[in-house]
């Protein structure tokens, strides 16, 4: 009688393909998202490369074939060619720009919102699988496919925003070009996962869980194109130098500072003066004025910028992730399989 | 199912029931829909009176603080007055760019919680179960949110023309911005309008949330972004190929006209589709 009572409740074996399985029954439950994500990711790279290649090309020729026959165009530049290979570029940094919050999206409404709203949850916890070891699986699958496609698609922008220098003048510190030009765009699109895994388990429910993940990835990064200049120190100079700042840097702000010592943010004084340095100082001297300076980040500050960024979204997804677990196993403690 | 009081029958055996069955579900289909969206309808409630908020303030209270602003910084001119006017014409833009483009999400909540869950859960038909023709389901579930946004969406017109007139020289914008076009007339809720039907196609046709959510959205997208592109050839310009901004009024009721055509059409065939498939 013992035997068979203890044989009733088996110790859990940790069967070598057990992770394996759970991954792949992800996987097959959303096999559609597998597929919209497989091709919106051929189609972004296949439109980036026709973009960075022909598209830049052709466009290229067109414009100096119209400013060669018209003195006009040279200043306006424009045509079909032109404006086909911007809306190209345009439309694809978007859609890499604003990823996270499809992803965010998604995995509010159908990774988890539905699952919880439906009882599947609830069954597949019955079937040996742990609420956190079913987490843990809608967690890890998509955030490898996550990671690995964003990884792909930033070298392809990257060589396709550097490339349109000379016809679109894109710019390093561009918001959108910079969340998809760098580490910042997987940072983002993890933080998307686990902001939507949150969402869907705070709301339980498909539709408020796709709302209420939209909005706050809508948030995150909108608070991460604000105070993207305060993630790294800038540079201040001054004299001449504030004058002609380097090649493509990112002017934050320019002032004086009086005779009296006292610095004047945001103040335009004496910049029309030429770069010359007598001429900066006869209007310092002729308006009471010690000095100049402005505060800029050079282009060099592109990769510290990213990484900041990057660890300070990685750490906002990483807090999400807990925060999903610790609610997930305070649910299902407190009441059983209960959510 | 014939056999109990019903809407409309004529004469019955006791026209007193069936008078009062007809009222209270007359009544009761919409108060239903509002009962079972009134998350929604908090959620849309206070997002457009944080929107009329938003306007009210800049112009009763930011324009004034703005002003002594800048003829504090008068001296340094440029840099000084260009924040001025962002930090005025900012909230003001925010508001109209928001509720503009707004009717995305009016179409995901109509193709999404409004239709395509009722009919992927079932309760839809258990509705029509219920002395509730599909019809009538389909119209209730329509009805109530179009009236809400044609009244909401009047309110927010009204409001921001006065906004957007109130402080000219303090905002950096014109009547071109595909926001500030939109939203200074009737085009504002027809896109609203549009996006109810469109959303209620997507419902109906996909008869699942999530897909519907994606469809309707997509659509929309397609119809907005096509006419924001085209809208210089809405009419004729000018002997200069431009349009003066006397060509606002005509220019802002074709596209009108062009967005309430497609919501027509679009309801339409979500009633045709329903009917055909409900038979």
């Amino acid at each position: 009688m013992t035997t068979l009572l203890a044989s009733t409740r088996p110790a859990p074996v940790r069967v070598p393909g057990a992770a394996l399985g759970l991954a792949r029954s992800v996987v097959r439950l959303h096999r559609s998202a597998l597929w919209f994500w497989l091709l919106l990711m051929v189609a972004l790279a296949a439109t980036m490369l026709w973009a960075y290649g022909p598209g830049y090309g052709t466009a290229s020729a067109d414009v100096q074939d119209q400013c060669r026959r018209d003195i006009e165009a040279c200043h306006f530049p424009g045509g079909p060619w032109l404006s086909r290979y911007s809306t190209a570029v345009a439309l694809t940094t978007l859609v890499v720009a604003f990823l996270p919050l499809l992803v965010a999206a998604w995995a509010g409404a159908a990774l988890v919102g539905r699952e919880l709203e439906n009882g599947t949850a609830h069954l597949a916890w019955t079937q040996s699988v742990s609420p956190a070891r079913w987490l843990a699986a809608k967690l890890a699958v998509p955030a490898l496919l996550v990671s690995v496609g964003t990884a792909l698609l930033i070298p392809l922008h990257r060589l396709m925003w550097d490339g349109g220098e000379n016809l679109l003048w894109t710019d390093w510190f561009d918001a959108y070009g910079f969340r998809s030009n760098g580490t910042v765009a997987v940072a983002y699109a993890l933080c998307g996962l686990a902001v939507g895994v949150l969402a869907g388990l705070v709301t339980g429910r498909t539709l408020p869980a796709l709302g209420v993940a939209v909005a706050v990835m809508f948030a995150i990064t909108h608070l991460g194109d604000q105070y993207r200049p305060s993630m790294w120190p800038t540079v201040t100079v001054t004299g001449a130098a504030s004058l002609s700042l380097p090649d493509k840097a990112l002017q934050l702000d320019r002032g004086v500072i009086t005779d009296e010592g006292v610095r004047i943010g945001n103040n335009m004084a004496c910049t029309t003066a030429d770069s010359s340095v007598a001429d900066l100082r006869s209007c310092l001297a002729h308006n009471d004025l010690a000095d100049v300076w402005a505060t800029y980040h050079p282009q060099s500050h592109f990769w510290p910028l990213q990484l900041t960024e990057t660890g300070i979204v990685l750490a906002v997804a990483a807090l999400a992730a807990t925060a999903s677990f610790v609610l997930l196993r305070r649910r299902t403690a407190a009441s059983g399989a209960a959510v | 199912m014939n056999t109990g009081p019903s809407l409309n029958t004529g004469p019955s055996l006791n026209s007193g029931l069936s008078l009062r069955t007809g009222l209270s579900l007359r009544t009761g289909l919409p108060w239903t829909v509002l009962r079972l969206h009134r998350a929604a309808l908090i959620v849309w409630g206070a997002f457009l009176l944080a929107a009329l908020g938003t306007l009210v303030w800049q112009v009763e209270v930011t324009a004034d603080s703005v002003r002594e602003g800048m003829s504090a910084c008068a001296r340094t001119g440029g840099l000084c007055r260009r924040q001025a006017v962002i930090h005025y014409g900012g909230g003001i833009s925010w508001a109209s760019t928001l509720v503009y483009y707004s009717f995305f999400a009016v179409a995901a909540f109509a193709g999404g919680a409004l239709v395509g869950r009722e009919l992927e859960n079932g309760t839809a038909e258990l509705a029509w179960t219920q002395s509730v023709s599909p019809t009538s389901w389909l119209a209730a579930k329509l009805a109530v949110p179009a009236l809400l946004l044609v009244a909401g969406g009047t309110v927010f017109v009204l409001v921001f023309r006065w906004a957007w007139a109130a402080d000219r020289d303090l905002m950096g914008d014109d009547w071109t911005f595909n926001d500030v076009f939109a939203a200074r007339g009737p085009a504002l809720v027809a896109y609203g309008l549009c996006g109810l039907g469109v959303g209620a196609l997507a419902g109906v046709v996909l008869r699942r949330s999530l897909p519907a959510v994606g469809v309707a959205c997509a659509g929309m997208y397609v119809v907005n972004h096509n006419l924001e592109e085209h809208r210089g050839d809405l009419w004729p310009t000018a002997a200069n190929g431009l349009h003066p901004e006397s060509h606002y009024w005509p220019m802002h009721l074709v596209e009108t006209g062009v967005v309430l055509g497609v919501a027509v059409v679009a309801t339409g065939a979500a009633f045709f589709v329903l009917r055909r498939r409900t038979g």
